[in-house]
């Protein structure tokens, strides 16, 4: 009898190892250790605080996107429009702080714009029943042009003092504790809570994994689909007006290929593109690898034309790697 | 080894799960050979192993003795096979020429030449005296024909070996007599044919042979000339569990009426009366597609009613999701439990709290600790085999998967229980543990509906038992009267008339 507990003990503990050893997040961290080694070696100036936070603060407006995107993803959906969306929400932020409105009211406004759109999207894709590929592709094209309409095409300035706070405010005055990178920290911190631990994260991933045995089970897909386009729309029109913020104007041409980045780095992240599987954490990790795999080709001064084509191979690397983790999921025994 | 297609040895294993043990036969050329068994005995698998949709863990096949092994439904087709199913896999905007020569179409300088193709199209319609045109989209013809074109798409491509799968299920009598005028034509010409079906009369009509299936076992094989229904009805139920009803915890304390429905329809079934008392268990007897489904998706607000209406525990009770279902106080363990029932890439945890999590939350967040402890006890109680509650369901076998989705309703306390199918591809050790499930839910006062498709299991553990054809209950039988013949002949005998008169 003892004899028999001892062996599964021992057998566990192998087991755990091997887990550990085939976890994502291991394989994540240590794709993310061998970029930064090797851009550190190929560029002196690479791992350096000043471009830690350059990374960081350029990561802030991706990050929100990728949150937003990897709850969609698990939940079996996608938005393409955030790009224009994000662009939208900036141009009607500076607008409305021309004309008079306080930093406040402008916010609250812009970020209700931002969860009527999110409603709108979420109308067309559980009503209507619209692929949610095909109906923010539709988005993507409306909001862009919307976003040049109201601005005549050209950047509005913006001198709302409070307003520009958003983009260059420094906590305890660290300089890597603006509040771009704060919001976007607290955002992952946040969402990765509610993923994990509350009855709504928890639905995500069963609305995702199996939308009708979802139902069956009583669980309303509707209310959980709105909310994922709510809150991927939300984070957008937030993150629309820091970048505003952060440039002290908002530009209608701003943001193209947004959706990209959040969604390749969620999916990089180990958030499978088939629904039901990934975590807020791994979303992180793979935001980290493709914020210092861009950035790493820029301080090597590669042609932004190829930093594309290099965007691009990564994303068909993460979705190779989905294919063979869920590969592995089916024959898993 | 004389016969054309011949199976030796061929065993399928799924996961817990022996789908084919042992299975060696053969067809001949100028042959109709039935397959006949309940559902899951493992005829559906066989076709799918033949038409390189599975490969079978051992054992060979063998064409014209050569061993053949099919690794794509392509390679079947090439080497001769065709299997006709259902659901019919045409392109509806399609012409019925370019269906029937769809993969190979008649080409003149890379471009479709329509012209031809619509001649040949028209002779072998000919041939088969149909009278359809070939330009038709095959949208704008009946179900049958559909099929018809279906089967000329198999004729065309010189298919040796052809395979219908239940091919009269949605076909008129005047359109089986067409559909079976043509399974003869090809019989005369040679082919190799396997039908599969549930009817016996289309048995007895048709076809020269009879392989009888039962869990996976080749029960027998006889000339079809030299045997009888009840003969054949006999090898089909076969009789190996019988003990294991008699051990069962049965509930004798039957209370007040739990759901009442009053002349229920949905789209799908028709004028549905019926009664279930706390602590008692109704089985739903029938053949697939009879409606037992549909009632229960009905009881549980998945299907809207189109008339009638429903009391629980006398009170008006109208569903209109499952989630109002649930609230009332009504659970569903539904057929299929891998793609209705359970997320299989989360875990057993994940899985067994989803009905309750509400409880186990605060505040819309879930407490991990109380979660556990119901898990574990779940684990327990419901005696599932798991490494751990972290593993995921999809690495469970049927039958621990099924305990997953017991556990799981049982724990929100029903008012009613639907138990749709709960033995369905589980291996006979687990399938005795879910009938005492079932039994302990009813001796707690559980209302219980059970629909099985498995003669031996309905008779065995309700103690009353509707049977079900086309959409209408056509017979309530209690217990103590119940025998699998009598049950049969309800569910397989044509009363249509007699429905008819009932429903107008």
């Amino acid at each position: 009898m003892e004899q028999s507990t001892a062996k599964r003990r021992g057998f566990n503990f192998k087991q755990t190892l091997k887990n550990i050893l085939r976890s994502e997040s291991i394989s994540l961290v240590l794709a993310f250790v061998v970029i930064v080694a090797v851009f550190s070696i190929l560029n002196k100036n690479y791992f350096t605080s000043r471009n830690l936070i350059s990374v960081l603060t350029s990561a802030s407006l991706t990050g929100l996107i990728t949150v937003g995107e990897a709850l969609l993803l698990i939940g079996n959906h996608m938005d393409l429009s955030v790009g224009s969306t994000a662009a939208f929400s900036g141009v009607m932020a500076a607008l409305l702080l021309q004309q008079g409105l306080p930093a406040g009211v402008t916010i609250l406004t812009v970020v209700a714009a931002g969860a009527v759109l999110g409603a709108v999207i979420a109308f067309c894709v559980t009503q209507l029943k619209m692929s949610s590929f095909i109906a923010t592709v539709a988005m993507q094209s409306i909001m862009r042009g919307f976003a040049f309409i109201i601005s005549n095409g050209e950047g509005v300035l913006i001198t709302n003092s409070t307003f520009l706070k958003m983009g260059n405010f420094k906590f305890f005055g660290l300089s890597f504790l603006t509040f771009p990178i704060f919001f976007m920290l607290l955002v992952f911190v946040l969402f990765g809570i509610i993923l994990k631990r509350t009855r709504f994260g928890r639905e995500i991933y069963i609305v995702g994994g199996n939308p009708v045995a979802a139902r069956l089970a009583g669980i309303s897909i509707k209310f959980t689909t709105y909310m994922l386009f709510i809150i991927m729309n939300v984070l957008t029109a937030i993150g629309g007006m820091i970048l505003a913020a952060r440039m002290n104007t908002g530009q209608p041409q701003a943001c193209v290929g947004l959706e990209f980045d959040g969604i390749t780095a969620a999916i990089l992240g180990g958030v499978s593109n088939q629904g039901g599987v990934g975590s807020i954490f791994g979303a992180f990790l793979g935001l980290a690898i493709l914020q210092g795999f861009n950035n790493g080709l820029i301080m090597l001064n590669v042609q932004s034309f190829w930093q594309n084509v290099a965007k691009g191979a990564l994303l068909l690397l993460a979705l190779t790697f989905d294919y063979i983790r869920q590969k592995n999921r089916q024959k898993a025994k | 080894m004389s016969e054309y297609l011949r199976f030796e040895k061929i065993c399928m294993e799924f996961p817990g799960v022996k789908a084919l043990d042992d299975m060696s036969f053969g067809v001949n050329k100028g042959e109709i050979v039935a397959f006949l068994g309940e559902n899951g005995a493992g005829k559906s698998t066989l076709l799918k192993i033949l038409n390189g949709d599975y490969r079978h863990t051992s054992g060979k096949i063998f064409i014209d003795d050569k061993e053949v092994e099919f690794h794509s439904p392509n390679e079947a087709i090439k080497a001769g096979i065709s299997v006709i199913y259902q659901e019919r896999q045409l392109a509806p905007y399609l012409s019925v020429a370019e269906n029937i020569f769809m993969g190979n179409p008649i080409t003149r300088g890379g471009f479709i030449n329509f012209k031809e193709l619509n001649a040949r199209a028209q002779a072998i319609i000919d041939e088969f005296g149909l009278p359809i045109r070939p330009e038709t989209p095959v949208r704008r013809i009946s179900v049958a024909y559909q099929q018809m074109v279906e089967i000329m798409k198999a004729y065309n491509r010189k298919a040796d070996i052809i395979c219908f799968d239940e091919p009269t299920a949605p076909l008129t009598d005047a359109e089986i007599t067409i559909l079976f005028n043509i399974i003869r034509k090809l019989k005369s010409e040679g082919k190799a044919i396997i039908y599969v079906s549930h009817r016996m009369k289309e048995i007895f009509e048709l076809t020269d042979r009879v392989v009888v299936f039962k869990d996976g076992k080749l029960m027998g094989v006889k000339e079809t000339s030299q045997t009888s229904e009840p003969e054949l009805i006999k090898m089909m139920v076969g009789r190996d569990i019988g003990d294991v009803f008699n051990t069962l915890p049965r509930n004798d304390k039957i209370g007040d009426v739990v759901l009442e429905l009053n002349n229920v329809s949905t789209e799908y079934v028709h004028d549905i009366n019926l009664q279930v008392r706390a602590g008692e268990i109704v089985g739903f007897s029938g053949l697939a597609g009879a409606g037992r489904t549909e009632t229960a998706r009905a009881i549980f607000g998945a299907d809207p009613l189109t008339a009638g209406s429903m009391t629980l525990e006398g009170k008006p009770y109208h569903p209109k999701s499952p989630r109002q279902a649930m609230d009332a106080g009504v659970a569903l363990c539904p057929e299929d439990r891998k793609l209705e029932g359970l997320s299989l890439i989360l875990t057993v945890r994940e899985n067994t709290s989803q009905a309750i999590l509400g409880d186990l939350c605060r505040m819309g967040f879930v407490n991990f600790h109380k979660e556990r402890e119901f898990t574990a006890q779940s684990i327990k109680d419901f005696n599932v085999k798991t490494p751990s509650m972290e593993q995921k369901v999809i690495n469970l076998s049927g039958g621990n998967q099924q305990k997953v989705v017991l556990a799981r309703w049982m724990a929100m306390n029903p008012k009613l229980i639907i138990f749709d199918e709960p033995t369905k591809g589980i291996d006979v050790g687990a399938k005795s543990e879910i009938y005492h499930m079932i039994c302990e839910a009813a001796k707690r006062g559980v209302a219980v509906i059970m629909i099985s498709s498995e003669l031996t299991e309905v008779i065995g553990i309700s103690d009353r038992i509707l049977v079900m054809k086309d959409g209408y209950i056509t017979a309530d039988i209690p217990r103590a009267e119940a025998t699998e013949p009598k049950i049969l002949s309800y569910a397989m005998l044509d009363k249509k008339k007699n429905q008819e008169e009932v429903a107008g």
